[in-house]
């Protein structure tokens, strides 16, 4: 892929476009790995959140609401720096972004989570609890299948916000899309000046976020219309 | 594990650097908030009417906003357009007009919801009894539109505040940076990071109360159904 590039874009343009391809794909591996870290903690915040143990679910607020109010670049340079600082370890770019992401992503994703089982009407669980359903099983075959419609808009849309905070990552030396591309911009090359490799970054970012939004958005139209048309047919 | 968060708290000059620094994050956002409103107001009502051309670009722009980092359009407004346009600016103009783009987006967004969320039957109203397209928007839809979206509006401008630390990587001289000089200072990276936090969730507590005064005293004909 390198050669047909360079053979069709010249020498510069190729190599830099060959390289900032190759280097997205640390973008989407990082995005991915927060996302599944970040929708596992996630999982666990908004279940501590719904038992009825008070400390349980005070904790998860906490985690929420604490989380969310903290800049992601705090996180970056806590986990890569300050952390690492403190216990005199070395944690690699990667495991600090890692960290870092997962951390940013869970907050939001439990809130998503957790809002979407709220919404759920409280007859739900009152009538699978009087068939005799325990706790786990009215969560797994009542609650959790109408959340996850309600959740699967915005837990989509969440991730356009975690591959977009991935850019951050470089800062603590993570080489990705971002850093491959400042590189380059900084680089006295011709044909690399910042006003041609900036738009070219946006656009890779731009072609991996916006299918997600439109897949989003698109979601958000169809299972809103079940939604509304389920809860016409209860009422009726 | 020693923390020694006195090494910070005991320099005069590290705390006047952290309060300089914090004082900027919070007006640069606070401008570039209501710069951004207000183009993302021209912008949401360009798609909203339908105008033509303007319509179109206004909506690909958001998208365009919307869907790529921060960091990026940042980089690109500091770096690529003064060399493109030719023009040299202090850090914290082009961080200004960076962070103005970038709310602008996401404000247009959520006002174009507004919009679409007024109550059918005032509108229909208004144009019963022979109020202009015009009039109709700016009296019946707006109002309505911003007293809905508000609590959203909100939202997005904390939400927003929290990344405008990227502007440090341009030299802008904001609470970020302060902390990134003091860590090369001090190598108390912990402790000055944790600091910076404290300092950030203050800021944006601060916000949140400021806008909810704001949003009681403009919205108070918004009766609570």
């Amino acid at each position: 892929m390198r050669d047909a590039l360079i053979e069709l874009l010249g020498k510069p343009e190729g190599i830099v476009l060959y390289q900032l391809l190759d280097a997205t794909q640390f973008t989407i591996y990082l995005s991915l790995i927060a996302f599944g870290g970040g929708g596992l903690v996630g999982a666990l915040i908004a279940f501590l959140r719904l038992l009825p143990n008070r400390w349980a679910g005070a904790g998860a607020l906490s985690w929420i609401w604490f989380f969310q109010s903290t800049p992601l670049l705090m996180l970056l340079f806590l986990s890569g720096l300050g952390v690492p600082r403190l216990f005199g370890v070395d944690v690699n770019p990667w495991t600090a972004a890692v960290i870092s992401l997962t951390i940013y992503a869970s907050a939001y994703l439990a809130d998503v989570w957790r809002g979407a089982v709220e919404s759920i009407p409280a007859g739900q669980w009152e009538g699978a609890r009087a068939v005799g359903l325990s706790f786990g099983q009215t969560l797994r075959l009542v609650i959790v299948p109408q959340a996850g419609r309600v959740a699967l808009a915005p837990t989509v849309g969440f991730l356009v916000q975690i591959i977009k905070g991935t850019s951050l990552a470089y800062i603590i030396g993570f080489s990705d899309l971002m850093a491959i591309g400042k590189r380059w911009a900084n680089a006295p090359v011709e044909g690399t000046e910042p006003f041609i490799i900036f738009p070219l970054m946006a656009l890779i970012y731009f072609c991996l976020c916006f299918p997600l939004s439109l897949l989003a958005r698109r979601l958000e139209r169809r299972l809103g219309a079940v939604t509304q048309k389920g809860a016409a047919t209860a009422a009726a | 594990m020693d923390l020694r968060f006195f090494e910070i708290y005991r320099s005069a000059d590290y705390l006047w650097l952290l309060f300089h620094g914090a004082t900027l994050s919070a007006v640069l956002t606070i401008a570039s908030g209501l710069l951004g409103f207000l183009l993302a107001l021209g912008l949401s009502t360009a798609r909203h009417a339908r105008v033509p051309v303007l319509g179109h670009l206004a909506a690909a722009y958001t998208e365009i906003v919307r869907n790529t980092p921060l960091i990026v359009q940042l980089f690109f407004v500091a770096f690529g357009l003064p060399l493109l346009l030719g023009y040299q600016w202090p850090f914290w103009a082009h961080a200004l007009l960076a962070l103005t783009l970038n709310f602008s987006g996401y404000f247009s967004e959520i006002l174009r919801a507004g919009y679409v969320g007024v109550d059918k039957g005032c509108i229909e109203a208004a144009r019963a009894l022979g109020v202009r397209p015009p009039v109709i928007f700016a009296k019946i839809v707006l109002p309505q539109a911003m007293a809905n979206m508000f609590p959203s509006l909100s939202a997005q401008f904390i939400f927003l505040f929290l990344t405008t630390g990227v502007v440090s990587e341009i030299g802008v001289e904001d609470l970020t940076h302060a902390g990134v000089f003091i860590d090369s200072r001090s190598f108390r990276s912990f402790e000055v990071f944790i600091t910076l936090t404290v300092i950030y969730i203050g800021l944006s507590l601060m916000f949140k109360a400021g806008l909810s005064l704001l949003q009681a005293r403009l919205f108070r004909w918004q009766s609570v159904s």
